[in-house]
């Protein structure tokens, strides 16, 4: 149980989890950071992107094929959401959050409907197999390919965030969005293509994920709650909050499975509910 | 639901923009006639609540009925901290399960059933406070996360420590009172509680302290620089409200004999919420038509549709969409509005000032919670 290999494997497996989780809290914090909305359909957006990746995936046998069909529903049907549904609520933080619970219900809906009730797996042959050996260790490469894939999303965020016009327009948006519209950027697209944005990282986190974890109903809520933690543990808005908080809510969610498994779910929570009372913007975030 | 405390003082448009702003038609005799228009609809609940075993009902559509009642208990109680204190809760539906659980444990026990309820209401209390202190310093979106988080750590110890819960089977065959036994005698029992739960929260609504509730929702600085201890008014708020959640999860688990971690669960907490929206936010009667809208679809509907979720979340977004007031409030407002064209001359057909809700789009809210 103590084992050192043992030890390693866990550390790898709660990185990648944390991986998965930071690839889905991502979304979830950016588009909170600049709209203010905590939107409680990206868990829905996971689950569809996940059911569609795997769908498309085992049809094509190509996972980067599966990946483009998930990020290319999801952002439309995300599109659909903030152009048309959040227009009418702008501004309003509970109408928001609760017309995106009515979303939730509905896409979950529609995809038992669609997809069935059965747990669906990304099939083996389309993501990368076997695994690595050092000595006594061995640890699947899909687990690597994950933490490769959330580094590189990670990467590209913060580069775009901080090199480019784009997130340059973001960045002040999050801080003044009147000043922003002021100067002549039309803050309403800005908006939008963040939510597309977001959804489209929810679908990558979903089709990836679904390589780890089976895709099934409710999985949608439980995948949201992780998100919200790591996002309020990292502090809204803030990237490398994400980052840390899912690496810490990965490792202490795997470790904890193990070792004390009557209090799982508490050792995730509590340490979300302690950053509430104790620095409510969260490690990274900005005062409020 | 008039009140001369929001009457009295101009009415600031909370930023959660769901809570109707409550001026009371002031033209000539509305107030009055509102007044009238409320009885009458209690009355009939009223009526109707006690002749229904009478009214050739059997014992499905009674339980059924019973069903609704305690949802509609516990969406009051949602209700309450959403509409006097603008404080909406993601974690009710935890309360619930944790005095369900109070009262499992104690049957699982093997004692009787004062024990039961002593341990139900117990554990409310403390819950409750738990939830008021780790919420006290919070508001908005906030608070519903701090809600929601709270609502996760009962439902994980419901789920993982199965030592106490029996983890995912959950606890069986838990017995009500003996005086209770028939499902008519339990189906009273319920809209009893339903009344006596409105009855308490509509006293507490009209109290100073709910004047004062009223006053933090509006503008939680002017509160505290008036001399208010605003977190413990808070703390009060959850705790009473808590305490009807508590109930709700007591008398759910007399009529099921049976509780598992999903009562406890994240989707109860959201379908509470639900239920308060479609009813209309801050109405006494909105919890009951909200509650019966989502029990039925939930198990009538299902019988001949099996997409009863898409259903109820395209009737949530449409509600949240157009039908902002909720159910209840709507009908008030047209009722006003009918009276408003009646008592004008013809041609001057605009609703008396005060009886159209505030503007829907209000772009400055954010800034009064940033």
């Amino acid at each position: 149980m103590f084992t050192p290999v043992f030890i390693g494997q866990q550390l790898l497996n709660g990185l990648s989890f944390g991986a998965t989780l930071f690839l889905l809290a991502s979304g979830l914090t950016l588009v909170f950071g600049l709209m203010r909305i905590v939107n409680m359909a990206h868990g829905a957006f996971y689950m569809l992107g996940g059911y569609l990746g795997i769908v498309v995936s085992a049809l094509s046998g190509n996972l980067l094929v599966g990946l483009i069909a998930a990020i290319a529903v999801v952002g439309v049907l995300a599109f659909f959401v903030e152009f048309v549904l959040l227009r009418f609520v702008r501004g309003q933080e509970l109408p928001e959050v609760l017309l995106t619970i009515g979303v939730s219900f509905v896409v979950a809906d529609i995809c038992l409907w669609i997809f069935g009730g059965d747990p669906q797996q990304l099939p083996a042959d389309v993501r990368p197999q076997g695994a690595f050996t050092i000595g006594d260790f061995t640890y699947p490469w899909y687990g690597v390919f994950v933490i490769g894939v959330a580094l590189l999303v990670g990467i590209a965020l913060a580069v775009v965030q901080s090199k480019t016009r784009v997130g340059a327009i973001v960045r002040a948006g999050v801080d003044d969005r009147e000043m922003i519209s002021a100067m002549g950027v039309n803050i309403r697209w800005v908006f939008t293509g963040m939510f597309i944005v977001g959804a489209a990282l929810a679908a990558i986190a979903g089709t990836i994920g679904a390589g780890r974890t089976p895709i099934l109903q409710g999985v949608q809520n439980e995948v949201l709650l992780y998100a919200l933690v790591v996002i309020i543990i990292g502090g809204l808005g803030s990237i490398a909050g994400a980052a840390v908080g899912s690496i810490a809510i990965g490792l202490i969610d795997v470790f904890a499975k193990t070792w004390i498994p009557e209090f799982a779910y508490f050792t995730v929570f509590l340490p979300m509910a302690l950053v509430l009372v104790i620095r409510p913007q969260g490690l990274f975030g900005k005062a409020a | 639901m008039s009140n001369p405390a929001t009457r009295a003082t101009p009415v600031v448009r909370p930023a959660t923009g769901l809570i109707p702003s409550r001026v009371p038609g002031s033209s000539g005799g509305g107030f009055f006639r509102s007044r009238v228009v409320q009885i009458v609809g209690l009355g009939l609940v009223l009526i109707l609540g006690l002749a229904l075993p009478y009214l050739g009902t059997n014992s499905f559509t009674l339980s059924l009925s019973s069903t609704i009642l305690i949802a509609a208990i516990l969406a009051s109680s949602v209700n309450f901290l959403v509409g006097e204190g603008g404080m909406a809760s993601l974690g009710h539906g935890a309360i619930a399960g944790a005095a369900a659980y109070g009262a499992g444990f104690a049957s699982k026990q093997g004692w009787d059933v004062g024990m039961q309820v002593l341990l139900a209401l117990g554990i409310t209390l403390v819950v409750s406070f738990v939830y008021g202190i780790l919420s006290m310093r919070t508001s908005g979106i906030y608070f519903l996360m701090v809600t929601l988080a709270v609502g996760m750590l009962i439902f994980g110890l419901a789920s993982k420590y199965s030592t106490v819960t029996n983890g995912d089977t959950g606890i069986a065959n838990i017995a009500r009172p003996e005086f209770l036994g028939e499902y008519w005698q339990y189906y009273y029992f319920v809209f009893g509680m339903f009344v006596i739960a409105t009855a308490i929260l509509w006293v507490v609504t009209r109290s100073p302290f709910g004047a004062s509730l009223r006053g933090i929702r509006d503008s939680e600085s002017r509160m505290r620089s008036l001399g208010y201890s605003v977190s413990w008014y808070k703390v009060g708020a959850f705790m009473i409200s808590g305490f009807i959640a508590g109930l709700a999860g007591l008398l759910a688990v007399w009529h099921t004999h049976f509780v598992s971690p999903t009562s406890a669960g994240v989707e109860r907490s959201i379908f509470a919420i639900v239920m308060v929206i479609l009813g209309g936010v801050g109405t006494l009667l909105g919890p009951l038509i909200g509650a019966a809208i989502v029990v039925l679809i939930e198990n009538v509907l299902s019988s001949y549709v099996d997409r009863w979720q898409l259903v109820l979340g395209l009737v949530f977004i449409l509600v949240i969409l157009f039908l902002r007031a909720g159910v209840a409030g709507s009908i008030a407002k047209l009722v006003r509005r009918i009276r408003g064209r009646t008592t004008r001359p013809p041609g001057g057909s605009a609703p008396p000032p005060g009886a159209e809700p505030a503007p829907i789009r209000n772009h400055t809210a954010r800034k009064e919670t940033a």
